[in-house]
């Protein structure tokens, strides 16, 4: 374990991701503007050439060039995560201190939500190469499409969103949590409105800039409480205090003010209102990246927040204080998540609510861990250790099939909207492989083997029972945790999640195309290229997925 | 040479059918039609390979295995890879007398339907859908890790949706899906069942054979894990077998799938997925939780008659022919259940032939239907009036079908029944009435109405409406070579039983013996 003080060298190779990602930003901000500009002295006539405005350079006036440079510079970041997590010499576990004050601690465990992050925006970057802006209108002339200005800002958002959410995972203080948290929301707001001459779009993005604002205010009041009970968001002098002063009125009502905050980000239930109209209002990848990155965003707050900070040693039984309310919440996002989707017509909307059900997955598995140190564990840390790898997993799998599905909607959008069902009609005849990619997105959503997503929902669940079932000896079903039954609910609700996963791939290949919709589909290989990464990511990572579930496991470990 | 066939036989058709999709993916549909021929004559190959591996190992010709001495819990042709390290997940592979003949009867039913089917439209992706089936398939029941199990077990759902989703009947969406969610959601509860029994185990591992070692030896002196845990996993697992069966009251998606899957897909599914079923009762639940199926096992009979009777009763009111074929199968299936709660070496040898029995003769009738679709346009059993003057190939293999079907002697179905009835009268005494009852009228009734129907009415002048006044056509030479082969199995294996008798009769008495169930 090293540390750093200040602002030093070996900071800067600490932090090489984030860096990049801000370099990146500052590039896109800069490079498109560069031109034959001049500066006239004042008073005089000489003009300096510097550089700014004027007609732009023939080499940076390329519309594409924003998006490429986002691409190149998630994907360097990217790299350098991934080459962090696989690198077994490199020292785990270093800390950024300023002012004497711990913000930053990287590890494994912030780095595999990196890569989850930067992952999901590299393949919605990808995917954005050929289509900006996106939505209903068809008629919009090349000129308007390939406006450099609003591509900049495209992808400025992006990389903003980045660097928020890399800050969340590397926060060891939750107010620096927090500023990370507002940096990566109001990217998203934007993003989610970026396509403000549509109704859907502004109506879904003002929806979501609302609810979202008043989650984080009310997070945000959450925090100032616990600073009054702690006198510091540090997360270690808040952990001493909570084992000191155990749960006083004050701190669990501080702990449910935040947890609003974060239950809006992983859209659980009640709070996931906003969450179908900004998907559906959002172009399909932005969608995507909702449902990816910024929910495990959320997810990373929860953790924090309940694993590090409340110790589960309330209750009489070894059990977290807060386990009974997650048990409920879960139970009640993964079933009014399901039950949601079943009726909706707009394939956008069906994926929200799916994922809305997903929330409630990995909430049941995080109460499991609020039960890991009940009475018939007998190795608490290894069974918190599990789930929280089986978590990770699932996490970073999703980004492939749950982006993956939504970017198949993002080449339907390139003809004109993808808000109905009967979009995807005929899908299968049109372009075989495109409807083979989304139907093993579906599959995999829905937990069928040999898919990733079959894998991670396994893994969740045999965490919840290696939890409930403890050390193994019961006497009946009804010996083990009630977690138990959480697993049971999970199942049942996967069971109801076929239906409507399975009924887009009866459109695909049943319904006759559209009218309008019976040619070829939208060209645009980029996107393609990341749909193809996608499905192949769903696919490997279901049938070998060892590495995998060894990286998440070394995470979790650092978790601790 | 060692060389792993079993993991072959599984990997190279599944291969295989994906790089054939994958071929002809791109292509617009004229090219692609020119690809049918080809590629149907790829999977036909392969299918005959592994046909014809499978019964040279059944032969002893390759691995020398004597299959009469096959104990319980031993397996032949064993290998082991590792697959998820992190998980203690493994490529375990291994044959014994309860899934041997379901290996070999799926190696022997896909060039046969392949056969019956051979002009099937789009059999470009028709065809190789079939082979991942049928490796899919033998995954299942070669597999002897839990997690491979569950994973082949899954698998087999989507070839199967997408051949009745695009070559299936009139209600095929619907069909479809009424397939796929129910077997999907049985199959999910057994699966936190089997995850539940795995963090119960004092060793936790995936093989089942390590499962099984160390649940009989808890059982020797106890109850494994308790007998309340026990009853409570013993219907988790039992659910999702009885879905995929499938038994009453969960049978209802069968009727819908079989109507409107497409005949090449009814064989397969009447012939093998339904075993799947059964067979995943015998290598689970009974092999790990013998107290609980001495618990439950007057509910699986009353499971089990309610089955037979049931199915029976409403096979007699179908006016549909393929309806009337798939409760049938209802009803064979209620009767696997009943050699089961017989608790009887025979009684499970008998249940363990009639799988096999029912995986010929069910095919059959299902070919049967689908020529007659074909050639009639029809499915209604009034149009086949006098079918036997215009079409006799189709008439004799359609009567031949019902013969065998309905248990007469000399015909593979008839041992099944036989030995059944004798393990049933055993055990229960003279509850034997009731299938015996039902087994003998609905027999007679059948066979005297299909008489009727078939030879009788019907001029030679006077074809069927449905035909809307074409000429009656008799069976295509194709549809007539797979029934013949059928045909010629059925009685095949109704005279000399024993062919696969010898090594099932072991199994079960081994199995007896090993979970500590006397017998008579």
């Amino acid at each position: 374990m090293s540390s750093h003080n200040g602002f030093d060298s070996a900071m800067i190779e600490t932090l090489g991701p984030e860096l990049t990602v801000f370099v990146g930003l500052l590039l896109i901000m800069i490079v498109p503007n560069l031109g034959n500009g001049t500066f006239r002295i004042p008073g005089t006539s000489i003009r300096l050439p510097w550089l700014f405005g004027g007609t732009r350079f023939k080499a940076v006036a390329s519309p594409r060039l924003p998006g490429l440079l986002a691409v190149l510079t998630m994907a360097l970041a990217l790299f350098q995560v991934v080459w962090y997590l696989l690198d077994a010499t490199s020292a785990d576990g270093q800390d950024i201190i300023a002012g004497g004050i711990l913000i930053f601690k990287v590890n494994m465990f912030s780095r595999i939500f990196e890569a989850i992050f930067f992952a999901a925006l590299l393949l919605a970057a990808i995917a954005s190469l050929d289509r900006l802006p996106t939505g209903p209108q068809k008629s919009d002339d090349i000129d308007v499409l390939f406006n450099n200005r609003r591509q900049a800002d495209f992808y400025i958002l992006m990389l903003t969103s980045a660097l928020g959410m890399s800050v969340v995972a590397l926060a060891q203080d939750l107010f620096v949590l927090f500023v990370g948290l507002e940096l990566a929301s109001f990217s998203t707001y934007v993003l989610v409105a970026f396509h403000k001459e549509s109704r859907a779009g502004s109506e879904g993005g003002a929806k979501y800039f609302i609810v979202g604002s008043v989650a984080s205010a009310v997070g945000l009041y959450g925090l100032s409480m616990l600073y009054l009970w702690a006198g510091s968001l540090q997360f270690d002098v808040l952990a001493t205090t909570w084992a000191e002063k155990g749960a006083t009125s004050l701190s669990m009502m501080a702990l449910g003010f935040v947890l609003v905050g974060f239950a809006f980000k992983i859209s659980a239930a009640p709070f996931h209102f906003a969450a179908p109209d900004a998907y559906s209002g959002a172009n399909s990848p932005v969608a995507g990246v909702l449902a990816t990155a910024s929910k495990a965003m959320g997810m990373l707050g929860l953790m924090r927040v309940l694993l590090i900070i409340t110790v589960p040693e309330a209750n009489a039984d070894g059990s977290a204080v807060w386990i009974g309310l997650l048990g409920v919440l879960a139970a009640v996002t993964m079933t009014w998540g399901n039950i949601a989707a079943l009726g909706s017509e707009n394939p956008k909307r069906m994926l929200a609510y799916s994922s809305v059900a997903h929330a409630g997955y990995m909430l049941a598995a995080l109460t499991a861990i609020g039960a890991w140190n009940w009475g018939l564990v007998d190795n608490a840390g290894d069974a918190m250790d599990v789930v929280v790898a089986a978590l990770l997993f699932h996490m970073f799998v999703l980004v492939f099939f749950k982006l993956g599905a939504f970017l198949v909607l993002g080449v339907l959008e390139m003809e004109g909207g993808a808000s109905r069902l009967s979009s995807l009609a005929g899908l299968g005849k049109r372009e075989p492989l495109l409807a083979v990619a989304m139907f093993l997105f579906m599959i995999s959503l829905a937990g069928v083997p040999p898919m990733a997503g079959f894998l991670s929902k396994l893994l969740v669940i045999m965490g919840i029972v290696e939890v409930a079932t403890g050390t193994g000896s019961l006497s009946s079903i009804g010996d083990a945790h009630w977690v138990w039954w959480l697993a049971l609910l999970m199942v049942i609700n996967s069971a109801i999640s076929m239906f409507y996963y399975l009924r887009i791939g009866v459109v695909m290949y049943f319904h006759e195309p559209e009218e309008g919709r019976r040619g070829p589909l939208a060209s645009g290989a980029s996107i393609r290229v990341a749909i193809a990464l996608c499905a192949i990511g769903t696919v490997a990572f279901g049938l070998v997925g060892g590495e995998l579930i060894d990286l998440c496991r070394d995470a979790a470990e650092s978790l601790r | 040479m060692n060389v792993d066939y079993l993991s072959m036989m599984v990997i190279l058709p599944i291969l295989a059918s994906i790089f054939l999709l994958i071929l002809t993916s791109r292509l617009n549909a004229a090219a692609r039609a020119k690809f049918d021929a080809p590629v149907r004559m790829a999977t036909f190959i392969i299918s005959i390979a592994m046909f014809v591996v499978a019964t040279l190992m059944f032969l002893g010709e390759i691995g020398g295995v004597n299959w009469e001495s096959i104990a319980f819990n031993t397996f032949e042709y064993q290998e082991s890879y590792v697959w998820i390290e992190q998980l203690g997940i493994t490529w375990t592979v291994g044959v014994d007398g309860l899934s041997f003949p379901m290996v070999w009867l799926t190696t022997l039913l896909m060039p046969i339907t392949i056969i019956a089917t051979w002009n099937e439209k789009s059999g470009a992706t028709y065809f190789p859908l079939m082979l991942m089936l049928g490796g899919a398939l033998i995954g299942v029941f070669v597999a002897l890790d839990m997690f491979m199990f569950y994973v082949f077990w899954e698998l087999t759902l989507i070839p199967m949706f997408f051949l009745i989703l695009k070559w299936g009947g009139k209600d095929r969406k619907y069909a479809a899906q009424k397939f796929f969610i129910y077997t999907f959601t049985a199959s999910v509860i057994m699966l936190l069942g089997l995850l539940t029994m795995y963090f119960l185990m004092d060793t936790q591992t995936f093989n089942m054979q390590e499962m099984v070692v160390q649940a009989s030896g808890a059982n020797a002196s106890g109850v494994w894990l308790g007998l309340e845990v026990q009853k409570v996993l013993f219907i988790m697992l039992m659910l999702g077998f009885l879905v995929k069966l499938p038994a009453a009251p969960f049978h209802t998606w069968l009727p819908d799938a079989h109507v409107q899957a497409p005949t090449g897909g009814s064989m397969m599914l009447a012939g093998v997925m339904l075993k799947m079923g059964a067979y995943g009762m015998f290598r689970l639940p009974i092999s790990l939780f013998p107290h609980a199926l001495e618990e439950f096992r007057f509910i699986i009979m009353m499971i089990g008659l309610v089955s037979l009777v049931w199915g029976a009763i409403v096979c007699l009111g179908q006016t549909n022919l393929k309806k009337m074929v798939a409760y049938s199968s209802v009803s064979h299936m209620g009767v696997i259940l009943l050699g089961i709660a017989s608790m009887q070496p025979l009684g499970w040898a008998a249940a363990l032939f009639m799988m096999f029995a029912h995986g010929i003769i069910s095919p059959m009738l299902f070919a049967v239907c689908g020529a007659f679709k074909h050639h009639y346009h029809s499915m209604e059993i009034g149009a086949m009036r006098g079918m036997a003057k215009h079409s006799p190939w189709l008439a004799t293999s359609m009567m031949f079908g019902w013969m065998a079907s309905l248990g007469l002697p000399l015909l593979a179905g008839f041992v099944a029944e036989l030995m059944l009835m004798v393990a049933y009268w055993y055990a229960y005494g003279w509850w034997i009435i009731f299938p015996g009852l039902v087994l003998a009228i609905t027999a007679a009734y059948y066979l005297w109405s299909m008489q009727r129907t078939i030879f009788e009415g019907g001029e030679a002048t006077q074809p069927p409406e449905s035909l809307h006044g074409e000429p009656v056509p008799d069976i295509d030479n194709s549809e007539k070579i797979a029934m013949l082969l059928l045909a010629a199995f059925t009685i095949l294996f109704g005279v000399m039983p024993w062919i696969f008798l010898d090594m099932m009769d072991m199994w079960t008495r081994s199995a007896m013996a090993f979970l500590g169930f006397g017998g008579a």
